[in-house]
């Protein structure tokens, strides 16, 4: 016996050490430098599963039963080489769908269904009830064996009469409030809890070190090794070592006991929500998998190795293996090593806290998540739910372990420790069909789970829970000897008639016979719920690389949620605080429409993240029912898209169906080059192909009006008949405008009253506005698709398709607009020729006509010879020159320039003559001629802005007296006798004022006088160079040839500028008259 | 010659189909009629032959998984965590 206060302190003191491992292993997760993200941290917990059965029971199995202790260690060897894919996909599934437990999981798989959550709770808590009962027990007989009270007894206490709390209440109260301090800090139960894993780890290291020191010291000091130990049992009772080592042919120690314990274990080290909860949850990262696959049976092996050993030693100390549960710690007190038997207490103590706190983590995780929630989330969201839940959580751990204490203090007394660790196990197996074919078999569906899972639940219970209680409560009754009402078939323990097992291989065959039988028969028989399937993929193939699934999203809400409205809903249970954590981390670089929205293509995905994220803390059944409820609170509902594509997708991207509209679309557009025949028969494919009611293509015209350019359908006058401005209070104006695609699935939500109205009336389900833009240009137009019956019409496949097509379209325009641009430009250019032809015509005419306004041939007169020439620069000029003979021997001459050479000057210089000759019939002296031809014009030029150059002169040929007068003309040279003057007289040119006083000259000319009257056009004639021709040049051109006669010299002359003025053409007007004295 | 067997036989190791293989023979090796070569009251070493059976196969297990998980962790090292 121990002093109690000794081992009183030194459990406090471990307990402290605990709490402190704990609260280190938190602080260090809150800094973000997790200490437990760690292989030997993962694979140490995960040594969980070795419980005080481990380190008590397995002793006394081995002494009373034998061999079949070790079946239960080398089962979990075994699972170890599917780890690293069975495992690793339910830690891969249960990371990407937020599980929360082992409930979670397999109900997630089959639909999400509450059902199926709550039935594995009630399976795992009836069957880990007993278990967490054994754990308790375990530890209130150790404390009694160790000192030899029954209560937790404190020396002081002695003397107050105080009634002291039983051992397994107190251990029961401080894992509790352990569980509840690491276990449920946070709702989120997808969080990984680093102080409890801590803790485990640090109890895991703690047995395994006080039960392989306590093998060793029993088999080697007390012992001369394990040899010895074998040889002295074989001397003393061959018997009994041949009965413990080897297995008989039935009963406890036999082959099939072998097969059951060992499928048993391999079921549970899975199963157990405590394993579920520490490999799967509390996984930091998948390769530790990999490492613990081997640490974790080694762990197993040296926590066992000693265990043979012990027993044997045991039954050869006592003579028998009468308290064999408790060997571990009652030799070490008999060979009398005191401190041995503490450490072996303190192993035995961090077995089961180890396990009570994970279970009672766990299990209420389940408790919370399957039987609460579904009635909680029935009431009205309040703003203490998060705070309500987590409460829930806490009460649920306490719950579940004062459940194992009442148990325990009920009926644990009497039954043996390893007989409550296979219940448990018997009752964990009852998963493994739902949660492997879940894993494996896509047939696999809800009814044929829960079918087994009752089947294999009852099962379970008749033929193995039943029987025990009814023998730990002394009721070895008719009931189990005989059978119910004495039918002898129903013996809970002959099931059928099937007898020579032990209970276990019993149970095991009868329940996965029915377990198994029901899955398969329902999973066959009956199909798959819609949201059933969805879950298949995700588990099934959770690793099916991304490409290989469909990219389409199948489902669409009803009625468009906004993000905030979601962020609502996830705040009513998991508090603000997490709410915005988890959307922000979601919508990172999304899009986000300007109503707050995301696209209605994303809605479906938004859902499923909030789904997840509630999944995190509520449990998938319960996170999906929340959704569910909520959305149709607001009006909306998930539902499948309609399938406009049916066939299968021959690529990944596009069906069957958008490939033959793409050609077929093709081949309309390079058919025609007629926009209005492209349009049409692009939107009778459209309304042929797709179940559309009417489609409308409007395109941008000159003023900004799309404009109604052609529909195909039936009614919706207002739809077909209306242009659209540019606005953005109608849909066609907004998809314009924002370049992209307005669309609604049902116009039951639209928001534009004018558009409402008109759906209304027409009846339309949904439509969509698709702009007709080529990549990155403006759009030209709009392609409207509405549908009467159909709502949700509109997937993101098929407005890429329709987008595409529009995409086309933009091109058809394109061109056809760039065929019409350039046919216009043709025919302006046509009719600007045309134009221009006739104007040249015209002036053509006008020229005949202004060069037959000029004297036909000039006048003959005695004594000299007269010639002229006009040739005008353009088609008509400015120049003009006359004769006027008076009699036989007088002539009078005039020559004018009006200023420029355009149309207007002929129309002056037709004036000009027409005053003149009006005026020429009275005879007039030069001067007064130009005075009075001033007057006369005066008005009219300088309305035109021109004026009048003229030269006037009388000749008689009589005297050969010429009088002349000049109006700021060119004067004219005279030629004579190889000299040559000009002629000058004082005066103002025609135009500039009313009133002009002009000089009048006069001269005899002589025989072989030459005259030469011209216009500037000659003297103002440029070369290339910009230099004119000059009268110098003039001169010296003239002065030789002063013999020629006059016609001669004017042809002269002309070649000589005209080459002179050469390549240019000629840029004035040239007028020449030349009169030679005979 | 003994490299490319190394090669081989870590690539074996990463099949999925050699680790089901070794549960499926792990099974076999613990279960009737195998186990019954073991079942004999015989002491060799001066230890019951089925329970050093058990320890020596047990520990032979811990090591073939030993090597696949050394084989697994190049895998995943290679290809970055799977």
């Amino acid at each position: 016996m121990l002093d109690v206060n000794w081992v009183w302190g030194t459990a406090l003191l471990y307990i402290a050490f605990l709490f402190l491992v704990a609260y280190y292993a938190d602080q260090r997760q809150k800094a973000g430098r997790s200490i437990t993200a760690n292989p030997w941290v993962y694979a140490l917990s995960i040594a969980v599963y070795a419980t005080s059965w481990t380190f008590y029971g397995s002793v006394g199995k081995a002494a009373t039963t034998g061999i079949d202790f070790l079946p239960v260690y080398l089962g979990p060897t075994l699972t170890a080489f599917t780890w690293w894919f069975l495992l690793k996909k339910m830690v891969r599934i249960s990371k990407e769908n937020n599980i929360t437990s082992i409930a979670d999981f397999i109900s997630s798989r089959y639909g999400s269904s509450q059902w199926l959550g709550a039935i594995i709770t009630v399976i795992t808590l009836m069957g880990v009830m007993p278990y967490i009962a054994l754990q308790l027990k375990a530890v209130s007989t150790s404390f009694t064996i160790i000192t030899g009270y029954h209560d937790f007894h404190v020396g002081f206490m002695e003397r107050v009469y105080i009634p002291s709390p039983h051992p397994g209440l107190f251990t029961a109260l401080f894992l509790a409030v352990f569980s509840v301090l690491f276990g449920a800090r946070h709702l989120i139960s997808t969080e990984r809890h680093d102080g409890l894993v801590a803790a485990i780890a640090l109890e895991s290291l703690v047995k395994l070190m006080a039960m392989l020191t306590v093998g060793l010291c029993i088999t080697y000091f007390a012992f001369n090794g394990m040899a010895d130990i074998f040889q002295r049992v074989h001397q003393k009772d061959p018997q009994l070592l041949v009965r413990l080592t080897t297995l008989s042919d039935h009963g406890d120690n036999s082959y099939a006991s072998m097969f059951s314990i060992l499928t048993l274990s391999m079921g549970a080290v899975m199963l157990l929500p405590r394993q579920f909860q520490i490999m799967v949850l509390e996984n930091a990262h998948e390769s530790h998998l990999n490492t613990a696959s081997w640490r974790f049976p080694a762990y197993m092996f040296l926590m066992n190795l000693f265990v043979m050993p012990i027993a044997l030693a045991g039954v050869l100390m006592n003579g028998s293996n009468v308290g064999a549960d408790y060997f571990v710690l009652t030799l070490p007190m008999q060979l009398g090593y005191p401190w041995l038997a503490l450490v072996a207490f303190l192993g035995g103590f961090s077995a089961s806290a180890g396990m009570v706190m994970v279970e009672s983590i766990a299990v209420s995780t389940m408790l919370l998540n399957h039987v609460l929630l579904p009635v909680v989330i029935k009431l009205k969201p309040r703003a203490w739910f998060p705070q309500l839940l987590i409460n829930l959580k806490r009460f649920g751990i306490v719950l579940v372990i004062l459940l194992g204490y009442l148990y325990q203090s009920v009926v644990g007394e009497s039954y043996m420790l390893a007989n409550m660790g296979l219940i448990s196990f018997s009752a964990a197996i009852q998963f493994a069909p739902a949660l492997v074919g879940g894993l494996y078999w896509p047939r696999g569906n809800k009814a044929g789970a829960i079918a087994g899972l009752l089947a294999g639940f009852a099962v379970w219970f008749y033929t193995l829970l039943l029987p025990s209680l009814l023998r730990a409560g002394g009721w070895q009754s008719d009931f189990l000897m005989n059978g119910p009402f004495g039918i002898a078939l129903l013996r809970p323990q002959e099931f059928f008639g099937l007898s020579g097992l032990d209970p276990y291989t019993h149970t095991l065959f009868w329940s996965m016979f029915v377990n198994i039988g029901a899955y398969l028969s329902l999973s066959i028989l009956l199909g798959q719920g819609e949201k059933e399937r969805e879950q298949v993929d995700r588990f099934v193939r959770v690793f099916a690389p991304e490409s290989a699934t469909p990219q389409w999203e199948t489902k669409r809400l009803s009625k468009p949620v906004t993000i905030v409205q979601f962020v609502n809903l996830m705040t009513k249970f998991i508090g603000e605080q997490q709410a915005n954590v988890a959307i922000t981390d979601y919508l990172g670089d999304r899009e986000i429409d300007g109503k707050g929205g995301v696209s209605e293509f994303e809605l479906p995905n938004l859902k499923r993240f909030v789904e997840k994220t509630l999944a995190g803390s509520l449990g998938g059944a319960a996170a999906g029912a929340v959704v569910e409820s909520f959305l149709s609170d607001i009006g909306s509902r998930m539902e499948p898209v309609y399938d406009i594509f049916s066939t299968v997708r021959t690529s990944r991207d596009q069906s069957r169906e958008a490939l033959f509209v793409r050609l077929r679309a093709s081949e309309i557009m390079n058919r025609s080059l007629e926009l209005d025949i492209i349009m049409g028969d692009l939107l009778e494919l459209l309304l042929r192909e797709f179940k559309l009611d009417l489609a409308v293509i409007r395109l941008l015209n000159e003023e900004s009006v799309l404009q109604v350019r052609c529909y195909r359908g039936i009614g919706g006058d207002r739809l077909t008949a209306e242009d659209r401005l540019l606005e953005i209070d109608t849909h066609v104006g907004e998809a314009f405008l924002g370049r992209r695609t307005e669309f609604f699935n049902d116009t039951a939500f639209i928001t534009k009253p004018i558009a409402k109205e008109i759906f209304r009336r027409e009846g339309i389900k949904s439509f969509a506005h698709i702009p007709i833009a080529s990549e990155g240009s403006q759009p030209v137009g709009i392609l409207s698709v509405f549908s009467r019956s159909i709502v949700g019409l509109f997937t993101e496949q098929f407005v890429e398709l329709l987008e595409s097509l529009a995409g086309q379209m933009a091109q058809a325009v394109r061109i056809v607009e760039e065929r019409e641009a350039k046919e216009r430009e043709r025919r302006q250019k046509e009719a600007a020729l045309l134009e221009n032809a006739r104007v040249t015509r015209d002036l053509e005419l006008a020229k005949q006509i202004q060069l037959s306004l000029l004297p036909e041939s000039p006048p003959t007169l005695p004594g000299v010879r007269i010639a002229s020439r006009c040739v005008p620069a353009a088609h008509v000029g400015g120049d003009y020159y006359d004769f006027f003979e008076r009699d036989n021997q007088v002539v009078d001459l005039v020559i004018a320039d009006v200023s420029g050479h355009s149309v207007g000057a002929a129309l002056i210089m037709v004036e000009t003559r027409s005053v003149l000759r009006a005026q020429i019939k009275e005879p007039r002296s030069a001067r007064d001629l130009l005075t009075l031809l001033n007057e006369l014009l005066y008005d009219d030029l300088t309305g035109a802005e021109l004026f009048i150059t003229m030269f006037c002169a009388r000749y008689d040929s009589a005297t050969r007296i010429l009088r002349y007068a000049n109006a700021g003309h060119t004067r004219p040279l005279l030629f004579r006798a190889g000299n040559w003057m000009e002629l000058d007289a004082e005066g103002l040119i025609l135009g500039v004022e009313r009133n002009v006083v002009f000089e009048e000259q006069r001269i005899e000319l002589q025989a072989g006088d030459l005259l030469f009257i011209y216009t500037d056009g000659i003297i103002e004639a440029e070369n290339a160079e910009g230099e004119l021709f000059g009268i110098p040049r003039l001169c010296g051109l003239l002065g030789p040839l002063s013999d020629l006669e006059p016609e001669v010299l004017i042809e002269k002359v002309l070649s000589e500028v005209s080459s002179y003025a050469w390549p240019q053409p000629l840029q004035d007007d040239i007028s020449m008259v030349v009169m030679k004295v005979a | 010659m003994k490299n490319n067997l190394k090669q081989i036989v870590l690539h074996r190791l990463k099949l999925k189909d050699t680790w089901v293989i070794c549960f499926v023979l792990g099974m076999v090796m613990m279960n009737y009629p195998f186990i019954s070569i073991f079942n004999k009251p015989t002491l060799p070493f001066g230890i019951p032959l089925l329970y050093l059976y058990l320890l020596v196969g047990w520990v032979f297990s811990i090591f073939i998984v030993y090597l696949f998980s050394r084989a697994a962790r190049k895998d995943s090292d290679t290809r970055g965590h799977m």
